[in-house]
């Protein structure tokens, strides 16, 4: 009887909680298809009609430039995402095969980035990419997501990396290939379980980024692009619900195709700390 | 097993170091200055004038208050409702998948769209407005981002909603690591559900609640973005985290050489605190 009523109590607790917390997700589907007239009325209601105008102003308003904004941050999130990881796949690489003090250096100077708050780093960083004409770039910022995510992808390669066997390293080079065949071919394919969880948790982070295109690129992103859109007095909420959808469907149809890697590649960035 | 070449490393040596550390040192020299940022402006030394003039600069010190508010009740928030979400959804089901996903969602999402879904809920013509007049509480009704301490803790809870998803996945794989044959022996001994808890949940899950704490803790002491979003510091600079105020004072008055030595208090800040989660860790892995 007893447990009965617990059982109970802890259900209805955690249905409160799933509502509470769905609401703004509810809200944030349904004011899509309405007039800010509609939504002030009542943020509640279902739409009377599925009414497209909101997502067609984002998509032929000539002054958002949205392709343009999903093109920059694919190009900026893709070749980031690709660069560190390969990148510090070699490094790691290099540092968990080689016994040297040299490589117990360079693994403990890579690794060090983690503790860096970012804040640090911008202020001298706008004043070398003004001066290299850097400001505005694609490329500039492709640069800085690199550096940045550097110590956090070599952390979890490095980790991946001591404990993968090495005898089909050893049988490659028996069988007379280069080192850097065997990387190419034995090696990095090896390492995809790691490559997948790094790359989700790198790529989601570029993705949402907002500080960074905002103070170096000054390049329209998605997250920088729908902020400046939207600009910070708003109170068009049927237009704003329709650019907070363009700039969230693509990680929300990405995590729900991939949940499991979604999950355990952020557990794992749990670790960065 | 031969010698791996150095030149694996070189490229990411390269970028790191151009972009991460050689920036870092820089900063650490620009503190001691005072320079505005402009290239004919010759810079000058001021010595440790700029780590002696933040502790009288009140905007700085409020800072510092909003930022350990944040700080205390998002980890508070986000830590106690991850672990209890992650107690009450560790099995399987598809509901318990669907639940699970309603959490985490919210953490997949830019703090940009966060700040902009919840700013329609708590603006005056918002959500919470519209349902107190529903039922008759017009009174009740308020700008809930109209002064510094209203904002602070919409600010703090808009932060717990986009950020305990994250917390709960922490806890629920901590939860997968604690031994079925622990729940049995404790039952054979007499114990409830509470002596479970007590006994065995918790001190086999002090590992995850480390890393969930620290994590919360780091990411809150650089909070910048739900800020600017939100209440872009304001009203007046009532919600200025120290991340903010680095950022203003950098890029808003052009002041970075002062704005440096704050980043690196921040920094230094950073380290104490991850130094001292380490020293605590180990004392309890010596101790269980």
């Amino acid at each position: 009887m007893r447990a009965g009523r617990s059982t109970f109590f802890i259900r209805m607790i955690l249905l409160v909680s799933v509502v509470l917390y769905a609401i703004p997700l509810y809200l944030s589907i349904v004011n899509i298809f309405k007039t800010t007239d509609q939504i002030t009325l009542n943020p509640f209601a279902i739409p009377s009609s599925l009414n497209l105008d909101n997502l067609t102003y984002v998509l032929n308003n000539p002054n958002v430039h949205l392709y343009k904004m999903y093109l920059n941050t694919l190009i900026i999130a893709v070749s980031a995402t690709l660069l560190t990881l390969l990148f510090t796949a070699m490094a790691a690489f290099y540092t968990s095969r080689s016994s040297g003090k040299l490589s117990g250096i360079l693994h403990v100077y890579f690794i060090m980035g983690i503790m860096v708050p970012y804040a640090i780093v911008y202020i001298p960083l706008v004043i070398i990419f003004r001066d290299f004409h850097l400001i505005g770039t694609l490329h500039g910022l492709i640069l800085v997501f690199i550096s940045g995510n550097i110590p956090f992808a070599f952390f979890m390669y490095h980790g991946f990396m001591k404990t993968a066997p090495r005898e089909l390293e050893e049988s490659a080079a028996i069988d007379g290939a280069g080192q850097f065949r065997t990387f190419w071919q034995i090696i990095f394919p090896l390492l995809k379980p790691c490559t997948t969880t790094t790359a989700i948790f790198i790529g989601l982070s570029m993705w949402n980024d907002f500080l960074t295109p905002l103070l170096i690129g000054q390049v329209h992103t998605i997250t920088l692009g729908i902020y400046t859109a939207i600009g910070p007095h708003s109170t068009n909420w049927g237009q704003m619900f329709a650019f907070v959808f363009f700039g969230t469907f693509p990680v929300v149809v990405a995590y729900l195709f991939a949940q499991k890697q979604f999950v355990s590649g952020l557990t794992a960035g749990a670790l960065k700390g | 097993m031969g010698k791996r070449s150095i030149l694996f490393a070189l490229p990411a040596f390269i970028i790191y170091s151009a972009l991460l550390i050689v920036p870092i040192l820089l900063a650490f020299m620009l503190s001691f200055t005072s320079w505005t940022g402009y290239a004919a402006n010759p810079i000058h030394y001021v010595g440790i004038a700029n780590f002696i003039d933040l502790w009288k600069d009140e905007k700085f010190l409020h800072s510092i208050w909003v930022t350990l508010r944040l700080v205390l009740v998002v980890t508070l928030g986000s830590n106690a409702l991850g672990l209890i979400f992650a107690l009450l959804l560790n099995k399987s089901g598809k509901l318990t998948n669907v639940f699970r996903s309603v959490f985490f969602v919210p953490f997949v999402f830019s703090t940009v769209a966060v700040s902009f879904i919840w700013s329609s809920i708590i603006s005056y013509t918002g959500v919470i407005n519209y349902l107190l007049g529903v039922v008759g509480l017009e009174t009740w009704q308020t700008d809930f981002i109209g002064n510094a301490n209203h904002a602070i803790w919409s600010i703090s809870i808009i932060e717990i909603w986009k950020t305990v998803g994250f917390n709960m996945v922490i806890y629920l794989a901590a939860l997968q690591t604690v031994p079925a044959e622990l729940y049995e022996a404790c039952t054979i001994d007499g114990g409830n559900a509470r002596n479970k808890f007590r006994h065995v949940t918790l001190p086999m899950i002090v590992p995850g609640i480390s890393i969930s704490v620290l994590m919360s803790v780091i990411n809150e002491m650089k909070q910048f973005d739900l800020v600017k979003v939100i209440t872009d510091g304001g009203p007046g600079s009532g919600t200025e985290t120290i991340a903010y105020h680095i950022i203003s004072q950098a890029f808003g008055y052009n002041l970075l050489g002062y704005s440096s030595a704050i980043a690196l208090v921040l920094f230094v800040a950073v380290v104490l605190v991850s130094i001292a989660h380490l020293s605590i860790t180990r004392r309890f892995e010596v101790e269980s």
